[in-house]
């Protein structure tokens, strides 16, 4: 799942971390997404990746009584959005810890 | 923002985009589009995206929405469509190269314009056989299985139909025309009535299959319709290939006519 992830690039993961608080449906999502991580999702890509994460079990929808559904992430999708923002820290880590290097040889 | 719990607006836009997905992932996630769209605003934007994803959609589908049949007759049937585009392209080609004054021998271009277009025409006819046979072996396996006599008549129609015309003009031919055999015009109407009844009777004939079978909706109505307008251009591009072919064979018979090519 993770090298499949992967592919997709960010807006998978955007919303995965959209969702581990707490359920939202498509509209808060979006809305979540612009304001915290500053990406405006379009309503095609966002069901585009709804559809994917829940074909591979990583959400759920639930219950509605209206036309919004809202989603949840499944425990698998916990687990893998904990790998991604772990390997993701590591990256973080890595480019500042070099960076400093760099920026510390070229004298800046 | 609109009230959530109200029923979708019937815009155009927001409908035509959504009914470019497959079926399946429509029924699952429309109402929620649409809901994101009448909550957002809507706008051009956020409408081309949402007709830009239809197309991995249909590519990829999600494995939850994932509809086998669906799948091959939508398949078929862009198969045919995308055939019957070509051949009309090859028929104004003909058209305008023909007809127009230009000698295709002449020029480089249009002569390997015109390879071209036959091998393209040649691949797009093999694989809209070999795309479309899977589905067609289907229906006739289970047809014979079950013992449905009609509907295997149904099936076998399309080969039987075509069959059966070739004979008859080849008859008709035999015993009927002159000793200068028929004139161009009249070969060319021949060819393409001919083609277009027995056409015309092999389309009637799948789709009384595919509804006899079940299946309805526009599946019913577009792979007969789409076979029978391919099978017509199939026939329009061959009688006017013939006709022009007999013309000119005629014509370089007529005295004068070798002196003439000569120029």
């Amino acid at each position: 799942v993770g090298d499949q992830l992967d592919r997709w690039a960010d807006p998978p993961l955007l919303v995965l971390t959209s969702l581990a608080d707490e359920p939202k449906h498509g509209y808060s999502i979006t809305q979540d997404v612009a304001e915290t991580m500053g990406v405006r999702l379009s309503a095609g890509t966002l069901y585009a990746v709804i559809s994917r994460l829940e074909a591979r079990g990583l959400i759920e929808p639930l219950e509605s009584d209206d036309r919004r559904r809202p989603y949840r992430i499944t425990a698998a999708g916990a687990r893998e959005l904990a790998r991604q923002s772990e390997r993701m820290s590591r990256v973080a880590s890595l480019a500042t810890e070099r960076l400093r290097a760099y920026l510390g040889w070229a004298g800046a | 923002m609109r009230d959530p719990a109200t029923p979708p607006r019937a815009t155009m836009m927001p409908r035509a985009a959504l009914a470019l997905y497959p079926p399946s992932w429509r029924s699952r996630y429309g109402d929620e589009v649409y809901a994101l769209l009448d909550e957002s605003g809507g706008g051009v934007r956020a409408i081309a995206s949402v007709a830009w994803h239809a197309l991995p959609a249909w590519i990829r589908p999600p494995r939850h929405l994932y509809d086998r049949p669906a799948r091959m007759r939508a398949s078929l049937a862009t198969g045919l469509v995308a055939w019957s585009f070509l051949v009309g392209l090859g028929l104004v080609f003909a058209q305008l190269t023909q007809f127009q004054g230009y000698r295709p021998d002449g020029h480089p271009v249009i002569a390997w314009s015109y390879l071209v277009f036959d091998a393209a025409l040649a691949l797009s006819v093999l694989a809209a056989g070999l795309g479309g046979l899977p589905l067609w072996l289907l229906m006739l396996r289970r047809a014979l299985r079950e013992r449905r006599r009609r509907n295997t008549v149904y099936l076998l129609l399309p080969l039987i139909a075509p069959a059966a015309y070739l004979v008859g003009l080849r008859v008709a031919l035999q015993f009927g025309a002159g000793p200068q055999g028929v004139s161009p015009s009249w070969f060319g109407i021949i060819i393409l009535a001919g083609f277009a009844a027995a056409g015309g009777l092999a389309a009637a004939a799948i789709g009384l299959s595919l509804w006899a079978r079940g299946f309805t909706g526009y599946q019913q109505h577009t792979v007969p319709g789409v076979y029978l307008a391919l099978v017509v251009a199939t026939a329009a591009v061959t009688a006017v290939s013939a006709a022009r072919g007999a013309r000119a064979a005629l014509a370089s018979d007529a005295p004068g006519t070798a002196e003439a090519n000569r120029l």
